[in-house]
């Protein structure tokens, strides 16, 4: 009697035609949700450390400004002067009514140019602000 | 005779088996590329501006004000008693839980006040308490409403919208003062 060793019939074989399709699909997906206009942050900062913290779910409202350690504010991609901040944020909100402030500030920073970024926010009235701050662990 | 020979044209074909590879490599550029770090901060709503001339003084009473001091060597006032930052949120609860069922013109105010040369990290610790005390009644009060965390809460629902309503978070930056040189 002949012993025939069982194998099954099929190819053995991983069917890869529908890769390059998989992986297009793939591509596609991170180059819609990749949003590579990141602004060149021209200062240096930490951010400060808190707890209650909340997340800003819309992304697109979301417009920052930074200040680092050595005073200097940034808005979009340059360095400007405080008495500017108005003008900028205020034709940001004409654009963008329910836009967002994320204030990016250096946590050796005193609470003096933090105050005057406000008293600039308020006239300009972009309202709506947020302390950005990391998650203390 | 010479026999012309019909040139015989190749297969016009493009070779497909290396774009899978080169998808690839673009794939993983994008995946390298790609910042899914969603801003995490603590959000407040400023006061509208309004010209110094025509500023009014608004007078709250004192069971509602929680006034909140932090000078600039880090000392924290809180109603004239001196305190430290992890303090605050443990001496702000009982105040916010003692007023959720009070309407909306006599809930708690917190009014947070800083010196011009106060460090910003000082300030934000002591926003985080303030917050987490909000945060706190929240969750206690869903728990024992629903027996659902804050976390858990969906945004939109009507649930958070009750508590948004008993328990709102109002803090007011005070109006910053002139510096006396």
């Amino acid at each position: 009697m002949k012993f025939e060793k069982k194998r099954a019939n099929t190819k053995q074989s991983i069917p890869t035609a529908s890769l390059p399709d998989i992986v297009f699909m793939l591509l596609l997906f991170f180059m819609v949700t990749t949003t590579l206009r990141e602004v060149d942050v021209l200062v240096q900062f930490r951010l400060p450390e808190a707890k209650a913290i909340e997340k800003i779910e819309n992304k697109r409202l979301v417009s920052y400004i930074w200040v680092g350690r050595d005073g200097r504010i940034q808005v979009n991609d340059s360095i400007v002067k405080l008495n500017d901040i108005e003008k900028i944020m205020y034709s940001k909100r004409v654009a963008l009514p329910n836009v967002i402030v994320s204030l990016r500030i250096d946590k050796g920073s005193e609470m003096g140019i933090v105050t005057d970024i406000q008293q600039e926010l308020r006239k300009a009235s972009c309202l709506r602000i947020n302390y950005s701050t990391l998650l203390k662990l | 005779m010479v026999q012309i020979k019909k040139r015989k044209i190749p297969d016009a074909e493009i070779p497909t088996s290396s774009m899978a590879d080169i998808s690839f490599l673009l794939l993983l550029f994008f995946l390298v590329s790609t910042v899914i770090d969603v801003d995490t901060g603590i959000g407040l709503v400023l006061p509208e501006y309004i010209p110094p001339a025509q500023q009014q003084f608004v007078p709250i009473s004192k069971d509602r004000l929680a006034a909140l001091l932090i000078n600039e060597n880090g000392d924290v006032l809180l109603n004239n008693e001196v305190i430290s930052i992890p303090q605050i949120s443990k001496t702000l609860q009982p105040r916010i839980e003692s007023k959720i069922d009070q309407p909306a013109n006599k809930k708690l105010v917190v009014s947070v006040k800083t010196d011009r040369k106060t460090s910003y990290n000082l300030f934000i610790q002591a926003l985080d308490q303030v917050k987490q005390a909000y945060f706190n009644v929240r969750n206690e009060y869903s728990l024992q409403h629903w027996g659902k965390r804050l976390v858990d809460l969906d945004e939109r629902s009507g649930e958070m919208k009750e508590l948004k309503e008993k328990i709102p978070i109002t803090i007011s930056i005070a109006e910053p003062e002139s510096v006396k040189k």
